[in-house]
């Protein structure tokens, strides 16, 4: 899929969200959880954009302020030409539907009180977008979209499994009819061989309904195959971008180059002869991020320049952009 | 190496006997695993995986039971142990570590204090002896200034440094045999292998047999030998590492490579999923558990439960397909050789 020329769907420019956390019993000094700080990228119309990075990196606080669920500290969200980052409930209200989200957790993400059907109705009562008459018929449509039986609109969560309880989760988000979806780790509580089966719906809905992606995981093959760009993040920042094959083929951040040999490859021949860069340590606490690069406590490339001076976001050639005192 | 058998399981069955009915968890399952080999038992969750190794530890708890079979450890069987005898047995000759290092720590007790209790509890060291073995144990894990973490309680570790520990606590008294039950999956790439190439030294430094027990095909693929791949209670196939994946001979065992994006390969080529989901082990199938999602399915599958065809001396596969009698099929294998 050629998605080069389509327009800007999603910008994000110098998005911050920072988590107060009070130190003391009455309040007293207050820290920030600087979770997501300064990141900007966009998602052209039709593309999937790939989010990875380790746990506490912030790729699903992005996600989460993109749609709101949290109010973005500083920065702007431009959404189909308009800023929703700063706007009021009421005025964001008509782009909830345009902007929809599939959750990570199939168990926890479906209300367990609440009908398959009143589930996946339940945004169409909200959006005014059905009598309750026409409800039922497209409850109906989308069950049969995502491999589901008309049905099963009358059963609960709970009698379904895993991966049947995604594929609900997905009606739900398709429900309105969005633009753009972000998926948060949608398929990584699920068995490998049911996996595969989400990915190929995604990638089917996705041609069929012209939408577009931010796809957020940890799973570094699964990405790959998904996405159109990749963006890898560390500790609230974003490192690297660049088109899916030029990120895995060529990676330019020390932390991308670690992140890509550190994943287990399925071939015993190339798993034994492999050599794995192995980062020492652990991910620093984002209360207190160290100084300038804050990959460099791990970086075996690190400098003294590194300690001082923040690496800026390079375009290192057709739109790979790092950042890197390297570079 | 020797092949002097450690472990052999002998049609293990084990039942959970919940209010709605017995759960046949495992079905009937045998192997065995040789001193300082390395195996793995891969499987989706259901498939039976968790509870094998945790029969083997005796650590079931009710409704779940082992109904039949024999697990002869070092020539002795298991399951006709009191438990006070298993007590001297656990954490002693077989250790275990767990998915989740934030759980299976306890964290009223410092790091030190749990590795000191199962040193001092099984070779009868005096407290300061123990400290000092502690110390060095969480040295041979990779922690550093081990001398100033040994007093320092689990939350003020971090996830990997957890797991570490747990490690540590398992190897302490140099043990047979170490289960471990996906012990990485709790865990970011990064750490994942920081823990595998741990385990990979650590298997040659102190010749412990090691049993990996994971859904992630990556991971046996470089730490294992020898792959049992299970399904709804049952082994599949079970043969050297390198058969499973470049001979694969049961369906099951082709569809789990193919629905796996290689990285490495590149290229956006559509996945292959399995279709359907794994049976009710309520009432599990009379024939083959594989049959209802197996794109080769003949009736025979759905009747009888295929037995073992054995591809060579370790590689062996429960499917009709194998069968003499059986028709011959075109089928795609598993991962392609790129070299010779």
């Amino acid at each position: 899929m050629n998605v080069n020329n389509h327009e800007i769907l999603l910008e994000v420019k110098n998005l911050k969200k920072y988590f107060p956390v009070r130190k003391g019993f009455f309040g007293g000094e207050t820290q920030y959880v600087k979770a997501v700080d300064d990141v900007s990228f966009h998602i052209r119309k039709g593309e999937t954009l790939g989010l990875v990075g380790e746990s506490g990196c912030g790729k699903s606080t992005t996600g989460r302020t993109i749609i709101r669920l949290y109010d973005p500290t500083a920065g702007e969200i431009i959404f189909n030409g308009a800023e929703i980052g700063m706007m009021k409930e009421k005025e964001m209200l008509p782009f909830r539907k345009r902007i929809q989200m599939i959750f990570q957790d199939p168990y926890a993400s479906l209300n367990a009180r609440m009908t398959v059907g009143d589930i996946i109705g339940e945004p169409l009562e909200i959006h005014g977008l059905a009598t309750e008459k026409e409800k039922m018929e497209i409850v109906h449509d989308l069950l049969k979209k995502v491999g589901l039986a008309p049905d099963h609109a009358v059963r609960y969560p709970h009698e379904f499994s895993g991966g049947q309880r995604q594929r609900i989760g997905i009606a739900r988000a398709l429900a309105v009819r969005p633009e753009f979806i972000i998926c948060d780790e949608p398929i990584s509580a699920l068995d490998v061989s049911i996996q595969a089966q989400v990915v190929n719906m995604l990638e089917d809905l996705q041609s069929e309904m012209g939408l577009t992606y931010l796809f957020i995981a940890h799973d570094l093959s699964m990405v790959r195959h998904i996405s159109n760009r990749v963006g890898v993040m560390y500790l609230g920042k974003l490192v690297e971008v660049a088109d899916r094959n030029e990120l895995y083929e060529h990676p330019a951040h020390p932390y991308t180059q670690a992140l890509l040999t550190a994943i287990p490859i399925p071939d015993p021949d190339i798993a034994k002869a492999k050599k794995r860069i192995i980062l020492d340590g652990d991910v620093p606490s984002p209360l207190n991020p160290p100084s300038g690069c804050r990959f460099r406590t791990r970086c075996k490339y690190a400098m003294p320049k590194c300690a001082e001076a923040e690496p800026e976001m390079k375009d290192i050639g057709s739109g790979h952009m790092a950042a890197c005192h390297l570079l | 190496m020797k092949n002097e058998k450690l472990l052999e399981v002998k049609n293990l069955r084990t039942s959970f006997f919940t209010h709605v009915g017995e759960v046949k968890a495992i079905g009937g399952v045998s192997f065995a695993l040789d001193k300082g080999e390395a195996i793995g038992i891969v499987g989706e969750s259901g498939s039976g995986k968790s509870v094998t190794s945790l029969s083997i530890m005796r650590l079931l708890q009710y409704p779940g039971k082992i109904v039949e079979g024999e697990l002869i450890f070092k020539g002795q069987d298991l399951v006709k142990k009191s438990d006070k005898e298993m007590q001297a047995i656990r954490g002693n000759e077989i250790a275990m570590i767990f998915q989740d290092p934030m759980t299976s720590l306890n964290p009223v007790y410092t790091v030190g204090d749990q590795i000191i209790e199962a040193i001092r509890r099984h070779q009868g060291l005096n407290k300061a002896e123990a400290k000092k073995k502690a110390i060095e144990m969480l040295r041979l894990v990779g922690i550093p200034s081990p001398e100033k973490r040994v007093d320092n309680y689990p939350h003020e570790f971090s996830g990997g440094m957890r797991q570490r520990a747990m490690i540590a606590i398992a190897l302490s008294c140099e043990p047979s045999l170490l289960i471990a039950d996906e012990p990485t999956t709790a865990l970011d790439v990064t750490i994942q292998a920081q823990i595998l190439e741990l385990m990979k030294d650590l298997k040659e430094k102190i010749n412990t047999s090691i049993m990996l027990i994971t859904h992630d095909l990556g991971v046996v693929a470089d730490v294992c030998s020898r792959i049992i791949v299970m399904y709804g209670g049952l082994i599949m196939e079970e043969g050297k590492t390198e058969d499973i994946f470049y001979n694969p001979k049961h369906p099951y065992t082709m569809g789990l490579l193919k629905s796996i994006p290689r990285l490495d390969l590149g290229g956006k080529k559509r996945l292959v999923p399995i279709e359907g989901s794994p049976p009710d082990l309520l009432k599990p199938p009379k024939g083959c558990p594989f049959a209802a999602r197996c794109p080769y399915a003949m009736r025979v599958c759905i009747e009888q439960r295929p037995e073992y065809t054995f591809v060579d001396e370790k590689h062996r596969a429960a499917c009709w397909l194998l069968h003499e009698d059986a028709p011959q099929i075109e089928v795609e294998t598993g991962v392609v050789r790129r070299r010779a």
